[in-house]
């Protein structure tokens, strides 16, 4: 037959110069949307609540003098300046906890755009065409860049229009300064992110490998905040150069310069590094040929914890670093508190008790919430070994979908259980460094108090890929992030305690300011075992759905 | 009862009505398929025909909108486990662990079927070209598919259910592949073997059962099935193409300019013969796709009633 001509003028192609951009920007403003929302509601209501809370001149100035330089809030919240002004408690109240949740989306957003869809072969079909990678990846992060924009302007918005409530007082300068400064965060680790999809061999690597710098960058900035003479160890860490933009307080615009001058020289060298490798490969990655190791591999138990070994050890690793951090700057951060009013506060919080008992109660429930978001991965992963196909192998050799579901569960639950126990041994270890006498035995059940909020998100997840497999990531990270949300803003709904009970870390006890409650604890874990055993019923009975 | 004498008894696969609809779409509609031990049983259809849909849910990894499905007489809803240990799988698609090395997946996948011939997987090693040293991620494609084949293969499991497992490989290995299907089929185990390719199909295949927008459009042996032999032939002319629609075993001519494209069952010769002294300036001949055939036998549109009847 006769083969038309092609007549090259008749082909249409889409630009490729903003086609990444504009499908980047696609996936992640749904999210950015949702993210702008609850940093921008956030920032409303600790606005909204200081007058309520705070009605008087003396009762302002009371705090300012409880908190101004009170090292254990310091160290969890960062510094305290003008207490006594809106503006001062907003940022005091809203703004850690925005910078390092921006953080982990930023570099959960890059990652997953960079280094998932090139692990799942999509970037080869990408690359196929006239794109580089250089250009893709640029491309990747101006996306990305976008979707921190969209953050930066609902939170800019909602931030602006609370400013002209009442006696908020925050102007429109003031409203786009602090959303640049929330978001700043944001666009660092995305950058940080971007980068480590370059070095690692895989896209969990690369998560990993930002989620430790992140981990760094908090404790370095938590020894700065809370350490006599470390001050200037803020500057080591990407949110200590957040934190001294010291928004709607001593604005420092200034500081932009260095946060904007990491993210570009990061960003760049992403992108240079990303035309150095193999596709599907890391300029740190494994060595292609090894010797077979074949411990673990003889049934679906063993080797879910072949699989998941080394993550669990990552994990614990970061707690127990973590625990350490807290337990060394414990008793410090505790002398500040004998005897003020703080401890009324703290109680308020969650953690009554004087001195590091306090500071420790509410740095446990840091820790179960890093403990919630270990058991989120245990869940996410069973759901990524169905998606990606591998369970069918499994499953198509006479092993039981319940046989495997339970496998995951129990080696997620004794990983979880072995961290929440380095976290108890190495916050003690630390304290005890410092001269604390704070037992081992009642830092060890601080650190077993956290598992059931650990079990209740692996019964959600368990759940949710049951019965909504598509959904499991978003289930178990739903509930970690509107409970710690809710626990965060500490005190904002102390009289509407229907709110704070949806949130699963305010069910734990503040141990070890105070002694675990047991019973609440078995009434948890029972609800997250029920919801296991739901899950494991319904996924018995569902089709398997890959991707 | 022993095992083995209840397995004899039992076809290797028996399906009755089944039937899977995902909302409004039906992707598998009443089908009725036996499969006796021993056979090889080749499983045709284009994209999207419900083949991988069949499959899917003959390993229990779907449930049925309606019907049954057996393996050895154990329902594979049911009784998934228990259907499984007589059965080993090789999806088109290779999706195995990328920081295990090839020599760990084959353990694992050995391991998790409960036994394998540690032996004869050496010699599928040597056969398939396979560096067991690598890691899955620097395989390629096909070499992942090799490693899924000699896992399948090593267990020397009654029932083989092989969805399109030769994508992705070269000729040489695919010739390989079909030479230990052979050998499969020889110890006696019985073979499902879906693939859109009816060059494959016809290589190995005792039975065919051919699959259209979800409905078994025929089953038989393919010496029954000689429409399905036709070749493609697309000829060129120094002057306009001739008539030939007149020809015996010619079907479907159409005449484009100097080009002529028609479809030919069973001897080229009288064709040849026609075009003798028409100026023919080239011939190009080859295998009809399958959605060429299904257009060219069953029409195009979904109505069931130019389907041919089903013989089982």
């Amino acid at each position: 037959m006769p083969r038309p001509s092609i007549a090259t003028s008749e082909v249409t192609e889409p630009s490729s110069k903003s086609l990444v951009v504009v499908y980047t920007a696609k996936r992640t403003a749904k999210i950015a949307v949702l993210w702008g929302y609850v940093f921008g509601m956030l920032v409303a209501s600790s606005a909204l609540s200081y007058s309520r809370i705070y009605k008087t001149k003396q009762e302002r100035e009371h705090l300012a003098q409880i908190f101004g330089s009170n090292h254990a809030s310091a160290a969890l919240f960062g510094p305290a300046p003008q207490l006594q002004t809106v503006a001062g408690f907003t940022i005091f109240k809203s703004s850690m906890t925005i910078m390092v949740i921006g953080a982990i989306w930023g570099l959960l957003a890059v990652t997953r755009m960079l280094r998932g869809d090139e692990d799942a072969g999509r970037w080869e079909l990408l690359l196929s065409g006239r794109l580089t990678r250089q250009a893709a990846t640029a491309q990747v992060l101006g996306g990305t860049g976008l979707a921190v924009g969209i953050v930066w302007a609902i939170t800019a918005l909602i931030s602006g229009v609370v400013g002209q409530v009442g006696s908020t007082d925050i102007s429109p300068g003031g409203a786009l300064f602090l959303a640049t400064a929330l978001v700043a965060s944001s666009a660092m680790f995305a950058a940080i992110g971007a980068l480590t999809s370059q070095l690692a061999a895989n896209r969990q690597q690369a998560v990993r490998s930002a989620a430790l710098l992140l981990g760094a960058s908090y404790g370095a900035r938590m020894v700065a905040d809370a350490g006599d003479g470390l001050h200037w160890l803020v500057w080591v860490s990407p949110l200590g150069w957040v934190e001294q933009l010291r928004p709607l307080t001593s604005p420092q615009a200034w500081v932009l310069l260095p946060i904007g001058a990491f993210t570009v020289a990061v960003s760049l060298m992403a992108v240079l590094l990303a035309g150095r490798r193999d596709l599907g490969e890391g300029l740190l990655g494994e060595p292609a040929k090894g010797r077979a190791r074949l411990y673990l591999l003889s049934g679906p138990t063993r080797l879910t914890a072949r699989l998941t070994g080394a993550s669990s050890v990552w994990w614990g690793v970061a707690v127990a670093i973590c625990g350490l951090v807290m337990g060394i700057i414990a008793k410090s951060a505790g002398e500040t508190m004998y005897g003020s009013s703080v401890q009324q506060v703290f109680t308020r919080l969650g953690s009554p008790g004087t001195g590091a008992r306090a500071f420790l109660g509410i740095a446990f429930l840091l820790i179960a919430i890093l403990v919630a978001f270990q058991a989120a991965t245990v869940m996410t992963a069973a759901r990524e070994e169905e998606a990606s196909g591998r369970l069918d192998q499994v499953l198509v050799r006479a092993v039981a979908r319940g046989h495997w579901v339970l496998g995951r569960i129990v080696i997620g639950t004794l990983s979880v259980l072995a961290t929440c126990c380095l976290a108890g041994v190495c916050t003690w270890a630390g304290s005890f460094a410092q001269g604390s006498r704070i037992g081992i035995v009642p830092m060890l059940a601080a650190g077993v108090n956290t598992l059931p909020a650990a079990l209740f998100v692996l019964g959600v997840g368990t759940l949710a890929l049951g019965s909504q497999p598509r959904q499991t990531s978003l289930a178990v990270y739903a509930v970690i992030g509107w409970s710690a949300l809710i626990d965060l803003a500490g005190g904002l709904f102390s009289e509407d305690h229907w709110v704070l009970d949806t949130s699963i870390f305010h069910h734990l006890a503040s141990a070890p300011a105070t002694s675990p409650h047991w019973q609440t604890d078995a009434v948890m874990a029972g609800l997250g075992i029920a919801a296991m055993v739901l899950g494991a019923q319904a996924l018995r009975r569902r089709d398997l759905v890959t991707n | 009862m022993a095992l083995e004498e209840r397995l004899d008894g039992a076809p290797a696969i028996r399906v009755e009505g089944l039937s899977k609809r995902y909302g409004r779409v039906d992707a598998l509609v009443h089908l009725d398929l036996e499969v006796p031990p021993g056979e090889v049983l080749g499983y045709l259809g284009p994209n999207g025909a419900g083949k991988t849909t069949t499959i899917r849910l003959l390993l229990g990894f779907l449930r049925p909108s309606a019907g049954r499905a057996m393996i050895f007489g154990t329902d594979c809803t049911e009784q998934p486990v228990k259907a499984h240990s007589h059965t080993a799988f090789v999806p088109g698609e290779a999706n195995l662990w990328p920081s295990f090395t090839g020599e760990e997946s084959l353990e694992l996948l050995g391991n998790l079927h409960g036994q394998f011939d540690r032996a004869y997987k050496d010699q599928l090693i040597e056969r398939f070209g396979l560096d067991p040293s690598k890691k899955v991620r620097d395989y390629s494609r096909g070499n992942r598919q090799k490693v899924l084949i000699i896992a399948a293969l090593m267990t020397k499991a009654r029932l083989l259910l092989l969805d399109e497992p030769s994508s992705g490989l070269d000729p040489l290995v695919e010739k390989e592949f079909q030479s230990a299907i052979r050998e499969a089929r020889q110890r006696g185990q019985t073979i499902f073997l879906s693939s859109h390719s009816l060059s494959e199909v016809e290589a190995l295949s005792d039975r065919v059962a051919i699959l259209r927008d979800g409905r078994l459009a025929e089953v038989g042996a393919l010496s029954q099935m000689r429409h399905l032999s036709a070749i493609t032939l697309e000829v060129e002319f120094a002057a306009a193409a001739p008539d030939v629609s007149a020809v015996p075993g010619v079907s479907n001519a159409t005449a484009d300019g100097h080009w002529l494209r028609c479809q030919v069952q069973g001897p080229v010769e009288p064709l040849l013969q026609a075009l003798a002294g028409t100026g023919v300036l080239r011939i190009l001949s080859r295998e009809p796709s399958l959605e060429e055939l299904f257009l060219a036998y069953y029409g195009t549109g979904h109505d069931q009633t130019s389907v041919a009847p089903v013989a089982s």
